[in-house]
Parts: structure tokens; sequence; C-alpha cells
């Protein structure tokens, strides 16, 4: 943001003004609702309408990690990380393709990627669960090779990652097209001339150098993932509270806001960790 | 695309809910009353302690004198005659507001003063106002027809003597069920959770209270303990049936209705709206017991025309509007004097008005005060997480 600075004088007064707009805009709607959750983890549950009372208290937190709650810490990371794994197995290749192979039809590849995104998250859950249903498509075509499943393919954890997958796909996508536009191919013909074959070149190569896309991409799956609760509650079974759930469960059913907010500062808290440990190379992108 | 699909998707966009959908919508707007406390001021308070004020010592009257009344109802919960009937009679002009979740009356009246007069929020919510000191005591003085409702009403656990409020309407809380997909067989107890037909297939509701009664009701308890060992064996009860369940939502109108859930735990209501679709469906007390829920009549202390309120309410009390109003919505009716009006075919509807046997197994949800309810809410989040 110091591109605004003139003749090295420091920053100019109109520099900090065009900042202002984002600050506030960050100010009223970042800083300030975060310290209100920050500040109602450490009130006391008030079953009338104010939800949340004094005094102080760490009830909270210590439900938070009582361990009855520990099976959401486990299901919430074994969805985000299958959902980030398979939007890596999806997009790596199609990324590959779309900025390497693509030609002409590279915008129009990209915007097939990103057209669906255009639509409402919400409405493309109940489509996937049109698709999931016992009646619907999936399970009828794999009723064709007998491999059906009584009740559909919905209320199953397989359902949630697919919903994730294809939710957050293009988070994935553009950061690895960013990194193979960059990639340069003469480092393909150099590892093939000293002697690497495919997987080599791939992995010694080819991986190394789409790293930060890899991180990047991964991150921006991953941290949404962490906190979706429409998906694993519409596509999902009887054991599909997620930590996302748990929070949105403590807010609108009007169980427990403290509780709804101590966990919110946790996952920011993991958030922001993995976001210091992204790394120097993910920084490149991201 | 079969019929299923265009059911589910018409359900996306179906603004036009029948009353007791909206006890398990999207609650979104619970969002706009966090919204209103930020706006309100961030600042903590301490918790209210309601005014145990004596009923007799506090007078309705109208704070603004005018032939107003401003009227908060659920949409489509109405006779069409209702109002104008009570226009006519009295001259006092109704503003009539329709709202469709509790979370959204509850926005409303915790922005501050709301301007209403007259609200009917359902049992779950009359206590949680109760708790906030929103609502004013009723003047029984200007009530007279207050004596025309049934006995079970005026000695209710939820508000006993009627001390804030006045039922609208109430239904139960039970057992649905598709009689073909569960091939033929005839629910009348929780053990058809464990049907081959329903596994994997059937609804619990999504919420703390109900949801914990079906599980003490289960483990054989009062749905109204405070026994933290019986809660804890309904917790029990609970996450063994998890392994046979489908879902847990509130949400049981489209599963019901297209077929998806054989099986659900639902309120009356919900079913009765389910079946208009899907005219398989049926609707049964268990005998292991249910609930009985209701949407009640209150003001709320910041009502400008109290007085007015209060002669509206004794107007939907009278036999031929009570009457009247419960063959328009088609809940049952609280109103004893209103049964000769009600059309037989209704009455004669045990999923409406059960018989007196199955009514003593659905008791009203009782407030069993802030410390208790905090733990039914706990439990039923480790079930949920569990």
């Amino acid at each position: 943001m110091g591109g605004m600075t003139r003749g090295g004088t420091g920053r100019s007064l109109a520099g900090w003004a065009a900042l202002a707009p984002a600050g506030l805009w960050l100010g009223a709607f970042f800083v300030v609702p975060v310290a209100l959750v920050a500040q109602y983890s450490f009130a006391t549950r008030d079953l009338g309408i104010a939800r949340v009372v004094l005094p102080w208290t760490l009830d909270a937190y210590r439900l938070a990690l009582d361990p009855a709650v520990l099976p959401i810490f486990w299901r919430t990371a074994a969805y985000s990380l299958s959902a980030t794994l398979a939007c890596l197995v999806i997009g790596l290749p199609l990324a590959w393709f779309v900025a390497r192979h693509a030609g002409r039809w590279r915008l129009v590849l990209l915007g097939a990627v990103l057209v669906p995104f255009w639509a409402s998250h919400l409405a493309r859950v109940y489509a996937w669960k049109a698709l999931l249903a016992e009646d619907g498509p999936v399970n009828r075509v794999l009723g064709l090779v007998g491999l059906d499943r009584p009740g559909g393919l919905l209320l199953t954890d397989a359902a949630v990652v697919v919903g994730l997958t294809y939710g957050y796909l293009p988070f994935m996508v553009l950061p690895l097209y960013v990194v193979c536009r960059r990639f340069d191919p003469r480092l393909l013909e150099a590892s093939y001339d000293l002697g690497h074959g495919r997987f080599g070149t791939f992995f010694r190569v080819v991986l190394p150098g789409l790293a930060p896309g890899v991180v990047a991409g991964s991150l921006l799956v991953l941290v949404p993932s962490v906190g979706d609760f429409v998906t694993p509650a519409l596509l999902g079974g009887v054991n599909q509270l997620t930590f996302g759930g748990v929070i949105d469960d403590q807010f609108r059913g009007g169980n427990n806001w403290p509780l709804g907010s101590a966990l919110a500062v946790l996952l920011l808290a993991t958030v922001a960790v993995l976001w210091v440990a992204r790394g120097r190379r993910a920084r490149e992108v991201l | 695309m079969g019929d299923r699909d265009a059911v589910r998707i018409a359900r996306l966009w179906d603004g036009r809910e029948r009353p007791l959908t909206r006890r398990a919508m999207l609650r979104s707007t619970a969002f706009f009353a966090l919204a209103a406390h930020g706006a309100a001021g961030c600042a903590i308070s301490e918790p209210v302690q309601p005014r145990h004020t004596d009923p007799a010592a506090e007078r309705a009257v109208n704070e603004v004198e005018e032939p107003v009344l401003n009227f908060f109802n659920w949409t489509d919960y109405v006779d069409e005659d209702t109002i104008p009937g009570f226009e006519d009679e009295t001259g006092i002009s109704v503003t009539y507001d329709n709202f469709s979740s509790n979370d959204e009356l509850e926005a409303k009246l915790a922005a501050g003063a709301s301007g209403y007069d007259l609200i009917v929020p359902s049992d779950n919510f009359l206590r949680r106002f109760l708790r906030s000191d929103l609502l004013r005591p009723l003047d029984h003085d200007l009530i007279p027809n207050l004596g025309n409702l049934e006995r079970r009403f005026r000695e209710a656990e939820y508000d006993p003597g009627n001390r804030y409020s006045v039922p609208w309407a109430w239904g139960t809380t039970g057992l649905a069920f598709s009689r073909q997909a569960l091939g033929g067989a005839d629910v009348t107890s929780l053990d058809a959770f464990r049907l081959a037909a329903a596994r994997g297939r059937s609804v619990l509701l999504d919420e703390a209270r109900d949801a914990m009664a079906l599980g003490l009701l289960g483990a054989g308890h009062d749905p109204n303990t405070t026994d933290p060992g019986e809660l804890e064996d309904a917790v029990e009860y609970l996450l063994d049936l998890k392994s046979v369940l489908g879902q847990i939502t509130s949400d049981v109108i489209e599963p019901l209705a297209s077929g998806q859930a054989p099986l659900a735990q639902a309120w009356s209501g919900d079913v009765f709206q389910a079946m208009e679709t899907n005219p398989d469906l049926d609707f049964v007390i268990p005998e292991e017991g249910g609930l009985s829920w209701v949407d009640v009549l209150c003001v709320p202390r910041s009502a400008p025309h109290a007085a007015n309120a209060h002669r509206f309410i004794d107007h939907i009390l009278r036999p031929e509007v009570g009457g009247r109003l419960a063959n328009a919505i088609q809940y049952g009716s609280p109103n004893a004097a209103a049964r000769p009006f009600v059309d037989e075919e209704l009455l004669a509807d045990e999923r409406i008005y059960p018989s007196a046997e199955a009514l003593a197994r659905v008791p009203f949800t009782r407030d069993l005060g802030p410390e208790i309810e905090g733990r039914y809410a706990d439990a039923w989040t480790r079930v949920k997480t569990g």
C-alpha cells in the first residue's frame, strides 16, 4: 500500500486517506464483531432475551475444552482435510491444463470454474441434496452397476466431503492457476535432460515449483470448510456436527452464546496459527 | 427430475408457511437480534430480575387513549372474520402485522419499545420473555370470559393461573410416520425407531426440550424432570438412538412430505402441513408419551394500548369467535365453551383433539428455572456432538 507515497517523504496524508474506507469497513465489521465475540465468551449465559449477562467467567472455555466436545474436533478436521485433499487432486491437473494447454480457451475454461461460484452457496448445496437423494441421478447411475445405496448417498460423510469439495474448488484452482502460469517450462526440459523420469520430474521439480500455490489454495479451502456449517447440516447425517455447526447451534438455538463465542475464539486462534505457519513461499501468492 | 425433487426445490422458495413451520424455520433472524444488541450498546449487563408484581395491583390502562390495537401474530393464523368482527364491535382499529418465527418476534421485542400491544409467542418463548421481564401481568378483571378456557389451560405448567398469557391454539409433539414406507406397521411406541425400514432415515427434532423429552420418556422418566441423574439417562438413551437415526433437524416438513423420512418426531402442525403433499402420513402420541405445545396471547410491558389488548383477549375467548378461529386454522382450540361451534370433523380427529387417555400423556413443557434449563441445553449439545 506504499504506492501512494511521493518523493520518498514517507506516507502522505493522501496515502492514509486512501486507507480510510477499508479501515472503517474492517473496524466496523471485523474488529468490533470479533471483540464482541471475545467479550461474550467470558460472560455468563442468560436464558432470557439478553443471552449474555455478567458476571465474567471462564465456564464457556471449560465447556468448550470438555472431552465430550472432542469428537467435533476430529470430525471437523477429517471433513476439511479430506475436502482440501480432494480439491488438490482435482484442482492441480485442472489448473495445469487450463494454464498451459488450453490456448485460447483459457479464459473460457477459467470462467467455467468460476461461474457456478456466482450462485448462492445454499442453493448449490440444495442442488446436491437433489442429486444425491435416493431417487436422485447419482444413485440411479450407481444402480446401473449395482453400486447404489438404499437411502441414497445423502446423510453420509461422503456427501459432506463432496459438498465441501464442490463448494470450495475455485479457491484451490485460482492460486494453482497463477503458479502454473508462472512455472518455467524450461525447467521440465532440464529435468528430463538431467535424468529424471516422469515421476521424478513431477515430485522433485513441478511440485516444489507449484508449492506456493498448493499451500495457498489448501489454506483457502481448509479455512472456510472448517467453519462451514451449512454443508454438513444439509448433506450430512446424524453424526455430522462440526465445529461451525456447534457454534451455529449455540447461537441460533439460543442455547449458549458464551459457549458459541468461546468456540469461535478457539477456531479463530487455530486459523491464526495456521496462517502464521503457512511458510514464506506461500506468502508469495497469498 | 421426479416429483419429489420438485417438491424439495419448491420448498426452498415457499414463502407461505403455515403456523407451525416457523418454530422450525431457519432462524436467521436471531442474528438480527444480535445486531440489535450491538447497536443498543455493547456493554453486557447484570441479569434482569423479573418483578414479582401482584397482578391484582396492576390495572391495565391505555397509555395512549385512542381506539387502536397493534397486534403481532403468526402468518396465516387467524380467521378472516376475527379482526373485522372485533373492529366492528368495539370501534378499535387493528393494525395486524405478521411474523414467521419466534426469533423474528423476539428480535422486534428485544429492539425496545416495539409498539405492539398483543403478541403470540410459543410457550418456549413465553418462558424466555418472562425471564427477561418483557410481559405485563394480565388484568383478569378485564377478561370475564377467561372462565371459558378448558381447565387444562387454566392450570397449565407453562403459566399457572394465566397470569401472563391466554392460549391462542395448541397442539402436541409426537411421532409422524408414513404407514406405507414402514411396511404397513402401526406406530404405537418409540420402538418404531428400531424398525428396519426406519433405520438411518428417521428424524429427531433439533430442539433441546423436545428432543430431551423423547430421551426422558424413552428412559421411563418425566419429560419435565429436574433430576440430573435422569437427564443423564436421557443422554444415554439418545446417544444410543442416534445409531439408528437419519437426521437431527427441526425442518421435518420437507423430509416427511417427500417421503425421505418414514418416521419423525414432529409437531402436530407440521405434520398436518406435510400431509397435504403426502397423504400416507399419520401422527400419533407414542405410548411412552409426548408433549403439548401452545401459542399464547400476551401483552408486552411496553404496550401503549394495554386495555385494548385485554378487550381483544376477551373477544377471542367468546364461544362463537373461538369456534370460528379453530375451524379456520385447524389447530386445537383451548376454549371449552367454543366446542359447540367447532366442526364435528375436527373434533373427531384425535390428532387435533386427543382422547382424555392420550391427553394424560402430553404434559406442557414446564419452566424449570435458568439452572436446570441450562442443563437441558448442555445435555442436548452433548447428544449432538457425541
